[in-house]
Order: structure tokens, then C-alpha cells, then sequence
């Protein structure tokens, strides 16, 4: 086992110079800007819903989108507060007003409609098109804040997770509703913390070797 | 801006990077006793040092190892005294300082220097020592370990049962060969003197002293041959 004076002097000897991480809002505001340009360039491939701009003038539809949409600034927003050592864990309840008036918009069709019987055939329903959006939108999104937050596996890899899980989840479920008629939010919600989940425990099982492929050592 | 910190403090600290040990290294950090005691983070000394941290780190994230080195070394008992509180075992203890060391090292980035660096520090720390105890719990929950009861005594010497039995069983020859040869045995042999010092300490011709140790050999031969079985 090395000593510790002899474990200072080989930190010492690795002491290079660091980039200081800028102040977690001006980080949360770089991720979103990557994800709203990762949603627009899905907007000029995939297309807008038909009926995007009557449903923008209905009040639950234009609620839930701003609802979500402050859930993703504000989730991002504490993912990055709270991924710092010294910062309070409190910061985890600022996305929460945001995400209890999206919630209480969300309804559960894309749940039920995954396939379709029809006289003829089984056809795959709106639903699977569903998750593949999903899945293009979630997933740059989440390597994106892994990458950004890869110091945290040896701090507070939870709470980072969680709310780095819901600004994924709230950015996706934005990008659904602008896309796909059926109202996805549930599904996102259960994916993306399915997700924030499986990294944790990942992380928690393999910190180490994980670590070792992000950090800057 | 935080950058300037460190630097706007201005001649005194490039002139005293030679001599850090002894002297406070910013003379803008009220000057304290330099023994003060790991314990005293509560007190006035403590936030007066955690400043001087804060500078020391502020200028090792840019790369200044001088500074780095004796963040490290002063951050080290400070942090087992916060280890000590969790950790009781001695072994685990400097696991844990080393693994919050190395963790300051990994996220040193991640420090502001805009703000406190005790609060920065003691977050890290509790945060890794609960890691650890949590890894080490689960793994006693599978491991035993070998410890030390099959040791009687603490000093090593006396484990050595077949040496020590060894020497009783010479000791115990010696006292039956006639006094002469044990002498001669005793102080050329056991105490490794020359022939010539062994004839003045004892007044016998360094002939005789010869003829003895031989004879007490010959006969201690006889002796453990017979112990043994043999003839």
C-alpha cells in the first residue's frame, strides 16, 4: 500500500492545469442549446404534427408544452447545481413546480396504443414511432450529460442523475408533442427514469471502471 | 473576478514560495501558530485556513504545484480528522484519506474559488468516507479476517518456537560439560571472542583455550547425538 506523503507527491507530480467549470447555469444553458438544436434538426427530418397550429391554440396543449419545456430548463438547471460537491441538495426541488403542472397534463395514450389489429394484419401502432423518436432524441441528450457531468461519479451520482433524467425526459416529451399526435408524456417519464435508474445502479456497481473511461486523470 | 485572487496579492507571494514551510504564504491570510490542531475547524483559525486553501487551490488549478503540494499536505490530517469520526480501524483510516486525497485531485475543477473551500472539501470527503464504509461493509458481509490470535506474545522473537527451544536444549548441554570446556565453548564460540581475548579474560593459555573448545564440541557433539538417537 502506497503512504500517503508518497500518494501526495505522485498527485503533485500529475498536477497539470485544469479548466475551471464554468457556474452550472451557464452549463445547463449550453446542454439546452444542444438539445434545441438535436429537437430542430428532428423537426426539419421528421416534420411537424398536421395539426400543429390548432393545437397550439388550445390552452391544456400550449400549458403542457411551456410546462415541460421549464421542467427541462429547470431539471437541467439542478442537474448541474447539484452535481458540485458543495452545493445544497435542495436545488434537486427546483424542477418540481414545473414538473407537477406537466404531470397534471400528461394522459396515458401512448401507453395503450403500441399496436394496432386490424381485419388484415398486425401493424406496429403510433406508439413504436413513438419511441423510436424517443429513443433519437434521449439518447445524444444523455451522452451529452454524461459527458458534462462525468465528475460526478464520485460524488452525488443519485441526485445528479435524477434530475439530469427528468431535463432528458422533459425535452424528449417536448419534442413528442411537436411531432407525434398522441400525448407520450408517460412513456417518457418512465423511459428516461428507467434510465436515470440503470445509470445510477451502473455506476454504482462500476464506478470505477466507468470513471476510468471519462475522467480526466 | 476569480481569477485575480491569487494573483492580485503581489510580491509577497513570489518571494515566499522558497520559503513556505516556515512562512505563511500570503501575507493577505492572518498570520496563525503554525501547530495548530486538526481539531479546531470550528474556531476562527479554521476559516482563516480554508481561505489560504482556497488561494492554494486557486492556484493549482493553474498548474502550480509548490502551492498544490502544501495544499495536500496540510488538507491530509484535516481530513483524517474528519475520517476519524467515521473510520475506527487504523488500516481502513488511511484508505479513506487517500481515496478523498484522490478525489480531490479528480475534481479539483469542479472547486470555485468565489467560494468557501472547507465546505468544498468536507462535502467531498463525507462523501467518499460513507462510500467506502458502505463498499467495506458489503464486503465483510462475505470476508473474514485473518487475524492475529495464533501470536501469544507481541514481540517477534517469541514466536520463534523451534529457535527458542533450540537455544534451551544448548544451554542445557553446555551446563553438563565440565567447566573448563563451557568456558572455552561460552566465550569462543557463543560470545565469538578471538582466541587472544579469550586467554586474557581468562588467564589460560590460547593452546589450552584451543584443546577445550574442541574437546566441548566434541563432547556437545556426543551429547545431542545421544538426544537425538544416535551415536
Amino acid at each position: 500500500m502506497i503512504t500517503t506523503p508518497d500518494l501526495i507527491e505522485s498527485l503533485v507530480a500529475g498536477a497539470e492545469p485544469v479548466r475551471r467549470l464554468r457556474p452550472p447555469v451557464v452549463r445547463a444553458v449550453t446542454w439546452l442549446a444542444f438539445a434545441a438544436a438535436l429537437v430542430a434538426l428532428l423537426a426539419v427530418s421528421h416534420g411537424l404534427r398536421q395539426d400543429i397550429g390548432a393545437r397550439l391554440q388550445q390552452p391544456l396543449f400550449l400549458t403542457s408544452i411551456c410546462a415541460s419545456v421549464f421542467t427541462a430548463v429547470l431539471a437541467a438547471v439542478a442537474a448541474f447545481i447539484v452535481s458540485l460537491p458543495d452545493r445544497s441538495r435542495l436545488w434537486l426541488l427546483l424542477p418540481v413546480p414545473a414538473l407537477a403542472l406537466w404531470v397534471s397534463t400528461i394522459s396515458y395514450q401512448c401507453l395503450t396504443d403500441w399496436v394496432s389489429i386490424q381485419p388484415d394484419r398486425i401493424r406496429l401502432g403510433e406508439a413504436a414511432d413513438c419511441f423510436a423518436t424517443l429513443i433519437l432524441t434521449s439518447i445524444p441528450l444523455w451522452l451529452a450529460m454524461l459527458l458534462m457531468l462525468r465528475y460526478v461519479a464520485l460524488l452525488r451520482s443519485a441526485a445528479a442523475a435524477v434530475a439530469a433524467s427528468l431535463a432528458v425526459a422533459a425535452i424528449s416529451s417536448t419534442a413528442l408533442s411537436l411531432f407525434h399526435p398522441l400525448d407520450a408524456s408517460a412513456m417518457i417519464l418512465l423511459w428516461n427514469l428507467g434510465t436515470g435508474a440503470l445509470l445510477v445502479g451502473l455506476g454504482s456497481a462500476f464506478w470505477e471502471k466507468m470513471f476510468s473511461w471519462v475522467a480526466p486523470r | 473576478m476569480p481569477d485575480l485572487a491569487p494573483i492580485t496579492v503581489g510580491e509577497s507571494e513570489t518571494v515566499s514560495t522558497s520559503t513556505q514551510d516556515q512562512t505563511p504564504i500570503l501575507s493577505l491570510v492572518k498570520e496563525s501558530s503554525p501547530t495548530r490542531s486538526v481539531d479546531d475547524a470550528a474556531g476562527p483559525a479554521a476559516s482563516d485556513r480554508t481561505l489560504d486553501w482556497s488561494i492554494c487551490m486557486a492556484r493549482a488549478q493553474k498548474g502550480d504545484r509548490q502551492a498544490y503540494r502544501r495544499l495536500l499536505d496540510e488538507i491530509a490530517p484535516y481530513v483524517r480528522s474528519v475520517a476519524v469520526r467515521y473510520v475506527q480501524n487504523r488500516g481502513d483510516l488511511e484508505d479513506a484519506v487517500q481515496d478523498v486525497l484522490l478525489t480531490v485531485h479528480a475534481v479539483r475543477h469542479t472547486y470555485d474559488p468565489m467560494r468557501p473551500f472547507g465546505p468544498w472539501l468536507v462535502a467531498i470527503a463525507k462523501r467518499r468516507i460513507i462510500d467506502g464504509l458502505r463498499r467495506r461493509g458489503r464486503a465483510s458481509a462475505r470476508e473474514m479476517p485473518f487475524d492475529s490470535d495464533h501470536e501469544t506474545f507481541a514481540a517477534p522473537e517469541s514466536n520463534y518456537h523451534e529457535t527458542a527451544s533450540e537455544g534451551r536444549a544448548l544451554r542445557e548441554a553446555l551446563q553438563e560439560l565440565p567447566a573448563g570446556q563451557r568456558e572455552a565453548i561460552r566465550m569462543v564460540k557463543l560470545e565469538e571472542m578471538s582466541l587472544k581475548e579469550a586467554a586474557a579474560t581468562s588467564g589460560m593459555s590460547v593452546a589450552a583455550l584451543k584443546v577445550a573448545t574442541h574437546r566441548g564440541l566434541k563432547n556437545l557433539r556426543k551429547i545431542f547425538g545421544k538426544k537425538d538417537g544416535r551415536t
